[in-house]
Formats: C-alpha cells, structure tokens, sequence
C-alpha cells in the first residue's frame, strides 16, 4: 500500500467515523415535528368552522322562521274557529233550554 | 321557604288541571252518529282572543274569552233513541253539585233533561256555566270554566257567526204560538 492510498483511507475512515450527536437533538427534533402538527389546514381552522357554520344558520333561518310563523298562524286560526264553534254551540244551547223552559211554562199556565 | 315552594306547587297543579276530567263523559258517544269535541284551555284560547282582529264584534267576543280559562264541550248525536247511557252524565252533575254549583235552570219531559248550572261568586258574578242537556237522540254538555258575564253571550247576537239570539228566541216563541193555536 502505497503512501497516497493510506492517506486516502485514513482520511474516509476520518469521514465515516461515528459522530455523536447532540445533546439537544432529540428535543430539537420533537419541537419541530410538534410545530408541524400545529399547522392546521384552511379549512379547519375554527374561524373558517365557525364562519361555515354562522352561514349554514343563516340560509336556515329564515325558512325555519317563517315555516314557525306560518304553523302559529294556522294553530292560531284553529283554535279561533274553534272558540267561535264553542260560543255557538253554548248559545244553541242555551236558546235550546231557553225554548224547553217557555215550552214547559205555557203548558203550565 | 319549604312549605312556600309545596303550596306553591300545589297551587300550580290545581289551575294547570282541568276542573272535571271529561274523559268520563267519552262513553257516552261510543254509538254517536255525530260527535263534536273541544277542548279549549287557556294557551289556546289567548291564541284565539290574539287572531280575533279588530272589530267591534272581535271585541265582544275577546272580552267574552279574555277571562275564561277553558271552554270544554261534548256534544253527541245519535240515529236512534236509546242509543247512550244517561247514568254516564252522572259523575258531571254529582260534581257540578259537590263543587256548589247552582241550577238555575233544571227542565225536564218524559225523554229530555236540561240542566243550565252556574258558579256563583262571592262579587254576584259567575265563576263558570255548565250546561247538560239530553235529549232522546242528543247529548250535550256545555262547560265554561272562568269569570262569565251572561250579558255577554247574549251580546254575541250574530256575531262572526255566531247565531243571533234573539232571532232564535223568537223563532222559538213562534214555533210554541203555533202549537198553541
């Protein structure tokens, strides 16, 4: 072996020698991957969620609304008519026995 | 503060509850050819007073309904007599009676018995009217629970479709003058 190719060895073995590492690495490490998972995509972000949502409700509402508004106006109705039905048959009624009652008193008299 | 809470919640349970329970008065239309149900407590009828509009006789019919707390009728028709029990009328009028309702009016033939009740209040008006009346073909019970003016059902004359009163009144005295003659 001649005196170049020693050198040229001795320098590799230089170079692929095993080397340490840090102290710090393995935290070095651990803080980067934890910073990348922090990253959160657009569409996960809570303002965007809360942005989605917020619209979501907004073309909801009005539908909802007015469908609400609509089912108490006929509830209203329902029972307005009813009410009316109920005021006419207690007069009918009364009228009735009035009628019996004067019916009863002629047939007396 | 016990105790408080206790009445307190005794006193809701009383005015939440209907005054009778009229699913009693269910068997009688079980053969019915005709039956009319209402029940109208107060949530439903402040619902009404509110879509009554503004007209004088919305007005008459509001001040009617404003100090009632439910309106309960049970009205049955049948194709032929016999049809229903009289004896199912009963737990109305023991309760009309255990409750000091009055008769004011109690008219009776050979197949019909009408009975007009009122709840007489301590400041001379009326706390509620029940009217029960059977027929042979026709039962039908009448109960309105809460301050009633009589002057006021009379006042509803026609209005909003109600019949008019005094057109049936005297349709009534016409109908016994012929008979008479």
């Amino acid at each position: 072996m001649s005196f170049e190719d020693k050198n040229f060895e001795d320098q590799l073995r230089r170079s692929l020698r095993r080397e340490a590492a840090p102290p710090d690495f393995a935290a070095t490490v651990l803080a980067r991957a934890a910073a990348s998972r922090n990253v959160i995509s657009f569409w996960r972000r809570p303002l965007t969620l809360a942005l989605a949502a917020g619209l979501s409700i907004a073309a909801l509402l009005p539908p909802t609304v007015a469908e609400y508004r609509r089912r108490q106006e006929e509830q209203a109705a329902e029972a307005r008519a009813q009410v009316l039905t109920a005021l006419s048959i207690t007069k009918t009624q009364l009228l009735r026995v009035s009628a019996k009652v004067q019916k009863n008193t002629r047939r007396t008299l | 503060m016990k105790k408080i809470l206790i009445l307190l919640a005794a006193a809701v349970t009383a005015f939440a509850t209907p005054p009778f329970d009229f699913k009693q008065l269910d068997k009688l239309g079980v053969n019915a050819k005709e039956s009319t149900n209402l029940t109208l407590d107060g949530p439903v009828l402040k619902m009404a007073s509110g879509l009554m509009g503004k007209s004088k006789d919305a007005d008459s019919v509001k001040s009617l309904i404003d100090g009632l707390n439910g309106i309960y009728i049970r009205s049955f028709e049948f194709d032929a007599p016999g049809k229903y029990n009289e004896a199912d009328l009963e737990p109305l009028r023991t309760w009309l009676d255990s409750q000091h309702w009055s008769k004011i009016v109690d008219t009776r033939s050979d197949k019909e018995k009408s009975t007009i009740y009122v709840l007489p209040l301590p400041d001379g008006k009326f706390g509620g009217l029940a009217i029960v009346s059977a027929e042979e073909k026709e039962v039908n019970v009448v109960f309105i629970d809460g301050q009633i003016n009589m002057d006021d059902i009379a006042k509803l004359g026609g209005n909003m479709g109600i019949p008019d009163l005094s057109a049936l009144s005297n349709e009534a005295r016409k109908a016994a003058k012929k008979k008479e003659e």
